[in-house]
């Protein structure tokens, strides 16, 4: 067998479902986004270049992409300095270090669907017997209507601490990954040169030292932040559609194109393809960081 | 494009895959044919709408019960293929523009003349009726009379005297109104119009282009801030839990809680419509029915219209069931409504004169969800987030206008 | 310094621990122990019979969600093994002219992430009649540009020696494959897959635009449809949330080994 029929064997039924379910929709949704789709993906009236021209002075698209600052802006650090103290933390123990690794772990086995039942219902409950509002109530406070109050606006309380519990413990293991790839010879060079463990190693070695890991964690972090969809619709949506405010990038698509908002193909696609090309200039912005 | 035989043929797990696919019940010929519901909140409906359609002699029905968001599901379903075959909702000129609906006026033989004018109107664009009344919603605002007597409050006639109460009825726990967990915004929006004596759309213009709608859902802001309202109650305001459980006084919800607060509270309540914001406006009570329709793109438009017309035209029995014998609807039929003992005295006595006099389309076919989710979203932020209201209003009513452009040219 | 760490660490530990503990506490209880005014903190007693409640609910489709949602996990972790792994195993090992054209476009889609082409993706898939069906659930997600990558990478540090003796006992490329490299691999399978099953068990915007009947529904979908509509007692939706997380959790204490090696490898050299 050659190696072109053999290449072909090993790669090809990969290939064919990457062309058909990958770049097929992403070229409909390109010719998608020059025409006026509304109501049918098989559109006839060539728009041009209208819809992406909506999309860049549509408010409500643009405050989503806000939304989306505005979280990223609070969840990333957050993640990034809590999963680094928390790996740090196990790295340093001997005694019961397994234990304190599964249990920062194991919120990673639930869905986002899940948690937001827990945050929305148990914790962040708006009335008297929510945990949040119990803990409140033994200081004499009032009960907060934690998801529906918008000013000031709770709900990013609820929706930042969420997605904190659910990744802290993923990029933890991240970074304990990275940890261990530091030589010891490094840190016991810098004690003899008279530096003290704690702050100076960690500054002038560790974090040094984890740079390829931080990037990587810093990235996804981003992306993940970009796509942001399930707790928000779980925690804010309700039978009646979601409300104008905390509406990030996907969520507005999906209302959009396929939810109540009016089935718009056409407008749906122009802001999925600036998103798209908004996430791939962070994704090339970081690899160039990574490979620099 | 790739047949989709070839396709599967590639996927290792081909043949499990086509025969758990099989099953998933998409309407073939010979098939079951599939009816959607939203989810109603009264005990016994969905086990009543399941009777109906087991005892239709033709064909197989299906019914699916989809709680949630009714709306966006039925929207994305009838761009695809597996789409119900018959479903209720109210019609859309954007949906009939797009043809996904079939015209049903065949279907309604001599019984035409027995359907209120005023609730067909609802579902009748250009001419063509698209779906077949089911029951007549009407939404209206419920009042605990001994919280009332107690605090020394008449029932109000105008929004100021709303807002008073809410205020005054508010202590040792109580709340004086409930409107939904979000405040107000999303039910209370089209009443705020109405009492000022505008509308949604009228004659293909926009409706509340006008400083008093600003005035108006002005009015909503100041009834969130009055600290007068119950914020993030276990269910939502379809639903009278809040009602019955005394956390409140006053709540709005609609005709269909009546049994469940009689139950609940027995004489104990009154209902009103909502009031009147000045002189030029009027008190108003949202009406609007769910009707049968059938989806365009179903395989078996002919079957579907048949089973439409038997349960909704042939058989008065499982109607004046499905209308009365859980939560309390209108029967959008006159030979039904006349006949209907249970809405001639009390509360329900009451929702049917604010009918008569004070009833608005809640979901008028030239409204369409893209206007809705403007407006909507509008009264949202002034409500909740104390958006300037006249900036909002005329956002709103702007993108109404593009929306009335598109469509009536 | 040791006490202030181990401290720390138990404080977080226990803030870690609370959702599972109010998952369990509110599954078992009764609807009035929940609403109680003041804060219990363990059912008086264990309502065991909830779980029977729960399962014989007709509104609450749970056996058949879950059973989608495995069958979904599974096929669609089988499958990403089997075509990624050859897939990235051919661009890794076999010298072809137009390898690194083909290349070009896998590492291509690692910059949009599949969650943005939701939309454009419901199109094709509606196409093809696949609404609501579990075709339409499971083939879309298994032709990951991600995973290849990572099988290839994984494979160009596969041991040469191996192959060249493989090769010597007369075996092709589709042999050594199957009875040289699959074998040495394993470890790199495991937690590869174990990964995919953890994340196509609790993904949930697909399953949401695509399982349009109840039938279809995933057990995400399913616990989303009654969080949103609060339809059915909170009880029954928080033993709910603990009987889709319980597979996981058995995951997790079986497998964690791999688990762990799954999100390195997964994490870093993305």
């Amino acid at each position: 067998m050659s190696n072109g029929r053999a290449f072909w064997l090993f790669v090809g039924p990969f290939a064919i479902g990457l062309l058909v379910f990958v770049y097929v929709p992403i070229g409909w949704s390109l010719l998608l986004s020059f025409f006026d789709a509304r109501n049918t993906v098989t559109p006839t009236e060539f728009v041009g270049l209208r819809n992406y021209a909506d999309m860049l002075t549509d408010q409500p698209f643009l405050s989503s992409l806000g939304t989306f600052s505005v979280f990223a802006a609070f969840i990333v650090p957050l993640t990034f300095v809590l999963a680094l103290a928390l790996a740090l933390l196990v790295n340093q123990i001997s005694f019961m270090q397994a234990f304190f690794r599964s249990v920062f772990f194991l919120p990673t086995a639930c869905s986002y669907v899940v948690a937001s039942l827990v945050w929305k219902l148990s914790i962040f409950n708006g009335v008297r017997f929510g945990l949040a509002n119990t803990v409140l109530g033994w200081f004499g406070a009032e009960p907060v209507a934690w998801t529906v109050s918008t000013s000031p606006p709770w709900y990013w309380l609820v929706l930042v601490t969420l997605r904190l519990w659910l990744q802290l413990g993923f990029y933890m293991i991240l970074f304990i990954a990275g940890l261990q790839r530091i030589p010891q010879h490094l840190y016991e060079a810098a004690w003899i040169d008279g530096a003290r463990p704690g702050w100076q190693t960690l500054r002038y070695i560790t974090l040094p030292q984890l740079r390829t890991t931080s990037v990587a964690v810093v990235l996804l972090l981003l992306v993940a932040a970009y796509q942001a969809f399930d707790e928000f619709y779980n925690v804010l949506g309700t039978d009646r559609g979601y409300p104008p405010f905390a509406r990030p990038p996907l969520i507005y698509l999906y209302y959009t194109a396929l939810g109540s908002g009016g089935q718009d193909f056409g407008h749906g696609s122009a802001g999925a393809v600036i998103l798209t090309l908004l996430i791939a200039g962070v994704t090339l912005l970081q690899g160039r960081v990574i490979t620099r | 494009m790739i047949s989709r035989r070839r396709l599967l043929s590639l996927a290792g797990a081909s043949a499990l895959l086509a025969a758990c696919g099989s099953n998933t019940g998409r309407g073939g010929s010979g098939q079951a044919l599939k009816q959607w519901y939203h989810a109603y909140g009264e005990p016994g409906v969905q086990q009543a709408v399941e009777r109906y359609a087991s005892s239709y002699p033709k064909t197989q029905v299906d019914v699916q019960w989809n709680p949630g968001d009714y709306d966006s599901k039925l929207a994305t379903s009838l761009l695809s293929d597996g789409g119900p075959d018959v479903f209720e909702s109210t019609p859309q000129i954007s949906s009939v523009r797009a043809g996904q609906l079939v015209p049903l006026d065949d279907v309604f033989g001599d019984a035409r003349n027995d359907f209120s004018e005023s609730i067909l109107a609802t579902h009748t664009v250009d001419g063509k009726i698209y779906g077949v009344p089911q029951a007549v919603d009407m939404q209206m605002l419920f009042y605990r009379k001994s919280f009332l007597a107690q605090a020394g409050v008449q029932p109000p006639s105008t929004v100021d005297e709303l807002i008073d109460a809410a205020r005054r009825l508010t202590r040792d726990g109580v709340k004086g109104l409930f409107a939904g967990n979000d405040g107000g915004g999303g039910v209370l929006g089209g009443p705020a119009l109405w009492s000022a004596g505008l509308d949604y759309v009228r004659d293909h213009q926009v409706g509340f282009d006008d400083p008093l709608a600003a005035q108006a859902i002005g009015k909503l802001r100041e009834l969130y801030t009055s600290g007068g309202l119950l914020l993030g109650a276990v269910k939502d305001w379809a639903e009278p839990d809040a009602f019955n459980q005394g956390l409140v006084a006053m709540q709005w919800t609609g005709l269909w809680a009546v049994p469940a607060v009689q139950k609940a509270l027995g004489d104990d309540f009154g209902v009103l419509p909502f009031p009147k914001l000045t002189g030029s406006g009027r008190p108003s009570v949202p009406v609007g029915a769910f009707g049968a329709m059938v989806n365009a793109k179903s395989k078996r438009v002919d079957e579907a219209k048949e089973f439409v017309r038997w349960l909704w035209i042939e058989r008065t029995d499982y109607q004046e069931d499905f209308n009365l014998g859980y939560g309390f609807h209108i029967p959008p039929r006159k030979s039904i409504a006349e006949k209907a003992s249970k809405l001639t005295t009390g509360a329900a006595a009451d929702a049917v004169k604010f009918v008569r006099d004070n009833a608005k389309a809640s979901n008028p076919p030239d409204w369409t969800s893209v206007m809705r989710t403007a407006f909507n979203d509008a009264v949202s932020r002034v409500v909740r987030d104390g958006a300037p209201a006249d900036a909002e209003m005329k956002g709103a009513a702007g993108k109404v206008r593009d929306e009335l452009k598109r469509l009536y040219g | 310094m040791k006490a202030v760490r181990y401290l720390a660490l138990s404080m977080a530990a226990v803030l870690f621990l609370i959702p599972f503990y109010l998952v369990l506490r509110n599954g078992l209880a009764t609807e009035q122990e929940i609403a109680a005014p003041s804060w219990t903190f363990w059912p008086s007693e264990i309502h065991w019979e909830n779980f029977a409640a729960l399962f014989s609910n007709p509104a609450v489709p749970m056996v058949r969600s879950m059973l989608n949602s495995l069958v979904v996990a599974v096929l669609q972790t089988a499958g990403q093994l089997l075509l990624c792994g050859l897939a990235g195993y051919g661009l890794a090992r076999i010298p072809y002219r137009y390898a690194n054209v083909v290349l070009y476009f896998v590492v291509a889609t690692l910059m949009i992430p599949a969650a943005v082409t939701f939309v454009p993706t419901f199109v094709v898939v509606s196409t093809l009649g696949w609404v609501s069906d579990l075709r339409g659930l499971v083939i879309p997600g298994l032709f990951s540009g991600f995973t290849t990558f990572l099988f290839r990478q994984y494979f160009l540090t596969f041991p040469g020696e191996l192959e060249e003796a493989a090769r010597i006992d007369g075996l092709g490329h589709w042999g050594t494959y199957w009875r040289v490299v699959v074998p040495n691999s394993r470890g790199f399978f495991a937690a590869l897959g174990v990964i995919t099953f953890v994340t196509s068990w609790n993904q949930f915007l697909w399953p949401l635009v695509i399982a349009q009947d109840q039938d279809a529904w995933t057990v995400q979908v399913a616990l989303s449809t009654f969080l949103t509509a609060q339809s059915i007692n909170v009880h029954e939706l928080f033993l709910a949330a603990a009987v889709s997380i319980a597979p996981l959790v058995i995951v997790f204490v079986a497998m964690q080994r791999f688990l762990v090696r799954g999100v390195t490898e997964t994490g870093i050299k993305g």
